[in-house]
């Protein structure tokens, strides 16, 4: 059961961008469109999976003095095949995230999940916290990046959904859209949860 | 320094262990990800000239250097035309044109391939309405009406279109000079 | 152009065009984290410049002189990481030893720089290559490091003072917090784009 439990607080109750607010550089500069706020949640799901599972089944061999360079080898291990996978099989989202391919090493959520969860915790459990903190993650990219589609482009995920009439609100799509349209987000969902928890 | 020496040691185990799984990946990847840019490439230009194979030439001018590929037919050999990539600064980014023109130096196609201009005022220079604006120009038509030409761009992204038109008409002057030096020589050299 | 022009152009692309911040989006969390009083976000500023400034220049080398010429340049994120680990705790160690004062300052803020992706993110920046294929050599990728890190100390400075300012303004509830935060940045964000697209 605690497998279940694990891999559902992920979602909403410890939601990794809108409740504990960790990682917001990718959440902010990838959300431009959804398929890219996809592939950004789904490469960080990934190395979380990988490293999460990983971390917990060398948790007893490590010293623990130098378990946070070990966390980070095992990490940036992840991510540079991340990176490379993505180059060699989806080279136009691999295009579009850049840089913050290699920045999921750096991603508060990750470290702090191995550091927080997968150290002190079985494998199946670290396993499912980091499938639901992936989860999680992705689903706020997406919730960010379809206001900001829709509103800037007038797709979402590519297609066009808003009619012709629509004159693209282009703020959306740039830096500012990103900040003003998280911080809303944020206090939407801090009203959301003053009123009904 | 024991403790030292058995937790460096480790960790060392840990650097190997990443590396030679890092080194396998690349080694599975590399080929691909080269591939992937090559036919990128490839395929941008059978796009612009459908049916041809390309074969390269390098200009020197000066210090800079320019490639381009005259586009021969598959079965006959013709000449069908050349493409080239053209870069200019725009307005917050380097654009990249790839275009194709005909043995009249005419624009047969183009494409921009790499472009992070504002959304939804310059980076509408990838979109086909914008491409739409180019077959048959020629060098000469390619000045802006904003500078006294004709060629009407995208509104709000004048910046952009320049980069573009000015980049591509110097590009297919320097083409045009090359090709007719190569075939004044290769016509004397028939004379004799 | 020659070197010192050059380096006017970088610094002030640097800090106003493409601000790590505003326009990159890198180092956001202490970007908000700690950014609610002045001198905290200075205490931070600083130790960002100095420690951006080093891994620029020892990333940079490690690159040129280990990477490239072994050919294994898919290590470069595993490299960088583990050297900007290393750099901070040895800074660290340096600063308590020789001056207690500016660890003082400093000291709380550099643990929290080994995952501000800003230094990362400098340190890959650096070595990915210009619109014309070069890459920045090792002046270049220092002195990029040094005005990144004052571009991010600027814009850090500026909204910690904003933010004193309105610490008592009377917000709606949901609003405090992050979410007002995320709103004051956005509108900086504004201000900056119009930065871009400046001819230099």
């Amino acid at each position: 059961m605690s497998f279940m439990k694990e891999l559902t607080k992920g979602i909403v109750k410890e939601n990794p961008t809108f409740v504990i607010v960790l990682g917001m550089c990718p959440t902010l500069a990838t959300t431009t469109s959804v398929n890219n706020a996809i592939g950004m949640g789904l490469a960080a799901t990934f190395v979380l999976v990988c490293s999460n599972i990983m971390i917990s089944l060398i948790r007893k061999i490590t010293p623990d003095k130098i378990r946070i360079p070990v966390y980070v080898i095992v990490i940036a291990a992840f991510v540079s095949i991340v990176d490379m996978v993505m180059a060699a099989y989806l080279p136009d989202l691999h295009k579009a995230l850049g840089l913050f391919i290699p920045l999921i090493v750096v991603n508060c959520i990750i470290m702090g999940r191995a550091e927080a969860f997968a150290s002190k915790n079985g494998v199946m459990d670290s396993m499912a916290d980091g499938i639901g903190m992936g989860l999680g993650f992705t689903l706020a990219l997406i919730l960010v990046s379809s206001f900001r589609e829709i509103l800037g482009n007038g797709t979402w995920a590519g297609m066009k959904v808003m009619p012709d009439i629509y004159n693209p609100m282009l703020m959306a799509v740039l830096p500012a859209g990103a900040f003003i349209t998280l911080g809303l987000l944020m206090a939407a969902i801090n009203n959301l949860k003053e009123k009904y928890l | 320094m024991k403790v030292f020496l058995r937790l460096g040691l480790t960790l060392l185990g840990f650097c190997v262990v990443a590396t030679a799984l890092l080194a396998y990946v690349n080694y599975v990847t590399e080929p691909l990800i080269e591939q992937q840019k090559k036919t990128a490439a490839e395929q941008t230009m059978s796009k612009l000239i459908p049916g041809a194979v390309f074969e390269p030439i390098t200009i020197h001018t000066g210090k800079d250097s320019l490639v381009y590929y005259i586009a021969k037919d598959e079965k006959t050999g013709d000449i069908k035309g050349y493409t080239f990539t053209a870069a200019k600064p725009g307005y917050s980014s380097i654009v990249k044109t790839m275009a194709a023109i005909d043995t009249n130096f005419k624009i047969i196609n183009i494409q921009v391939i790499e472009q992070s201009e504002t959304p939804g005022l310059g980076a509408n220079c990838t979109k086909p309405e914008f491409s739409a604006k180019f077959p048959d120009l020629s060098p000469d038509d390619l000045i802006l009406a904003k500078d006294g030409g004709k060629f009407v761009g995208i509104t709000g992204a004048t910046i952009t279109t320049r980069a573009v038109t000015n980049s591509l008409r110097e590009a297919i002057k320097l083409i045009q000079k090359d090709v007719e030096s190569r075939t004044t020589t290769s016509s004397k050299e028939a004379k004799k | 152009m020659n070197t010192l022009s050059q380096i006017l152009v970088l610094a002030i692309s640097a800090i106003f065009i493409q601000n790590f911040v505003l326009s990159r989006f890198l180092g956001l969390c202490p970007y908000l984290g700690v950014s609610t009083k002045m001198e905290s976000a200075f205490g931070m500023g600083m130790a960002v410049i100095f420690v951006m400034t080093m891994a620029s220049a020892f990333c940079s080398l490690i690159y040129k002189y280990l990477l490239v010429p072994y050919n294994i340049t898919y290590l470069s994120t595993l490299a960088f990481i583990l050297t900007i680990a290393a750099l901070v705790q040895f800074v660290e160690m340096f600063i308590l030893k020789n001056s207690p004062s500016l660890y003082k300052a400093l000291g709380v803020y550099l643990p929290l720089i080994t995952t501000n992706c800003a230094v990362l993110g400098v340190a890959i920046l650096n070595i990915t290559p210009l619109p014309d294929g070069s890459t920045y050599n090792f002046l270049f990728a220092t002195l990029n490091g040094f005005f990144s890190g004052v571009g991010f100390t600027f814009v850090l400075l500026v909204m910690a003072a904003i933010r004193e300012r309105l610490a008592l303004v009377d917000l709606p509830k949901s609003m405090r917090g992050f979410a007002h935060g995320m709103i004051l940045a956005g509108t900086m964000a504004l201000a900056f784009s119009g930065f871009i697209g400046l001819k230099i």
